[in-house]
């Protein structure tokens, strides 16, 4: 349970929020780069932290990422000429470079001097691992490019897809440090999906139904272990990161790739799940691939054109009541992304924590918010960094591993819990 | 044409949830298993619970209440619907295996919570989880010790 005033600051992250000031402390996913696939491309409409912005690749590959709206008539420059090393709106001409400077105002004189006195908000725009990466913070102090392993080993080891999420961010990522709703609601999928299925830990997980969760702290976020009996009296382990604000790694399941999300506030009642998979020491394979882009695993199938699920609020999730009645699948639901996704807009644009009953195996999802509200209080009071922004706190990684029982997962599974280049991952 | 989904997801229709209380108050007990954790309880309880009773347990699982008191055991689990056993990295917890027994015995879920453990040295920690970790179905290890206020007050003790 929470009370309103911190649902209120955890939820809503608007300019001028608090929590929104904290999300502007870090870099964060804002496109794919095959948004932006070459100089001089279309524009792209981004909303991000509720505000309305454009993004563009000039004639020289800089990017870009400003106020969606031109300074003269308020027009939308997703309409404008990317041209020249510059969007030029298509109404009178105005136009701008990737850092929101005017540079071209057609009716005035070139001597007035006028379109210098002209410039958009805008904000850095970085590629790496295919993900275009934004920072809406104090432009004189950026933090340090994002270390994200995923978004750091080659191209071909990595895959990162994202889909609109029609709810607040924070009910959105608490599912996804929510271990406990998996032997419910994703059971069936770890015999079936092709980037699960075949793992000798997903025996453990089918065996043990009842898995004893720890919360550990960690530099950046919190470990979430999840315990279930193994042979000889020792423990199968499998150990969540997560990352604050946002960011989580699921621990990974035999030779398959690793996974996890961001989810990033697109306004107060909308997100982005963000979802990669990588491998650190091999390419993904032909087949991994396809998998993923058919929506697999946790990705899904578009509505084309779009990044709105196939499966969504407007056709009740594509729901199979003779499935769920059958035990094909325990929602109905087909896809572990839009089982979670249903549920969690299923409780409304932004849920009210109040009437919620948390229980003891909530324990992760309490502990975030723990750390989210003393992060936001140190950041907003003294200015602290928030945990996650520090490239250390974000060289992390997932684990599945077995340990004798009086092994603190903290200790045992220390070295693995670290990103190592060319260094195979922790999996069962 | 809305689907259901569609529709009933929006905030427009939020206003219409039912605003009636949805659950009974539930019962915790926290117990502090060695001296470290006995001062941590001993604050907790300062502040304000509605829903909350706190013991010390001593190495054969007799409690006490803050008073000093002593109380029965199989008493102060009876109608606890929630177990919170508290203890410091080090010490031998002595108590949890008689407390969560009885737990067990009553089917009272239990979380174990160490304090203290930002400084601790493994093989403490290690010493203290391999007697807890037998009668807790959740293990909750913080920086910080205020951690178990904000727990309590998240489970609506």
């Amino acid at each position: 349970m929470l009370r309103k005033e911190q649902n209120d600051l955890l939820t809503l992250t608007g300019p001028g929020t608090p929590m929104g000031r904290m999300f502007r402390s870090y870099w964060l996913p804002a496109l794919l780069s095959d948004q932006l696939p070459e100089n001089d491309c279309a524009p792209v409409r981004v909303k991000l932290l509720s505000e309305r912005l454009i993004a563009f690749r000039d004639s020289e590959g800089r990017y870009g990422l400003m106020d969606e709206f031109c300074a003269h008539r308020g027009v939308s420059l997703w309409f404008g000429r990317n041209e020249a090393c510059g969007l030029r709106c298509s109404y009178h001409g105005w136009k701008y470079d990737v850092t929101g400077q005017c540079v071209e105002v057609p009716s005035e004189p070139d001597a007035s001097g006028f379109a210098k006195k002209i410039r958009l908000r805008s904000y850095p725009l970085v590629e790496r691992g295919g993900v275009l990466w934004a920072y809406m913070g104090d432009a004189a102090a950026p933090p340090p490019l994002p270390e994200w392993e995923f978004a750091t080993v080659p191209r071909s080891q990595t895959f990162a897809s994202k889909r609109w999420q029609e709810s607040n961010w924070l009910q959105a990522m608490e599912g996804g440090i929510d271990s406990s709703h998996v032997s419910w609601l994703h059971r069936g999928d770890l015999d079936s999906d092709p980037l699960f299925k075949g793992a000798r830990g997903n025996q453990y997980n089918l065996s043990d139904a009842r898995p004893v969760f720890e919360v550990v702290e960690s530099p950046g976020g919190l470990y979430i272990g999840a315990r279930r009996n193994a042979e000889g009296g020792q423990y199968y382990w499998r150990i969540t990161q997560w990352v604050m604000p946002s960011f989580t790694m699921i621990a990974p399941r035999g030779t398959h790739a690793v996974h996890g999300h961001f989810w990033i506030p697109i306004d107060d009642e909308n997100c982005w799940a963000w979802s990669y998979d990588y491998h650190p020491v091999r390419d993904l394979a032909p087949a991994e691939l396809s998998a993923m882009r058919d929506g697999k695993g946790i990705h899904v199938r578009y509505v084309p054109g779009t990044f709105r699920p196939l499966a969504n609020k407007d056709n009740d999730y594509l729901i199979d009541r003779a499935a769920q009645k059958a035990g094909r699948s325990f929602s109905g639901v087909e896809g572990i992304a839009m089982q979670d996704a249903s549920l969690q807009e299923s409780m409304g644009p932004i849920v009210d924590r109040t009437k919620e009953n948390l229980v003891s195996t909530d324990n992760g999802i309490i502990m975030a918010r723990h750390r989210l509200l003393r992060a936001l209080k140190a950041f907003t009071d003294k200015g602290v960094v928030p945990p996650g922004v520090d490239p250390e706190h974000q060289k992390v990684r997932s684990a599945a591993i077995v340990l004798p029982p009086d092994v603190p997962f903290t200790d045992g599974a220390r070295d693995v819990l670290i990103a190592r280049p060319a260094v195979a991952p922790a999996s069962v | 044409m809305q689907t259901e989904s569609a529709r009933m997801t929006s905030a427009a229709e939020a206003r219409f949830r039912v605003q009636a209380p949805n659950s009974l108050p539930r019962a915790i007990v926290v117990i502090a298993l060695d001296a470290a954790a006995a001062d941590v309880v001993a604050k907790l309880a300062a502040d304000q619970w509605r829903h909350a009773t706190f013991y010390t347990a001593g190495p054969a699982g007799a409690l006490h209440d803050l008073t000093g008191a002593p109380r029965r055991l199989d008493d102060a689990i009876a109608a606890a619907d929630l177990v919170v056993l508290v203890a410091g990295p080090g010490g031998l917890a002595p108590a949890a295996a008689a407390v969560g027994r009885a737990c067990s015995d009553r089917r009272v879920t239990t979380t174990a919570f160490l304090v203290g453990a930002s400084t601790a040295p493994p093989p403490e920690l290690s010493k203290t989880l391999a007697q807890l970790r037998p009668w807790s179905l959740m293990v909750v290890i913080s920086e910080h010790d205020e951690y178990i206020g904000d727990m309590m007050a998240a489970l609506r003790a």
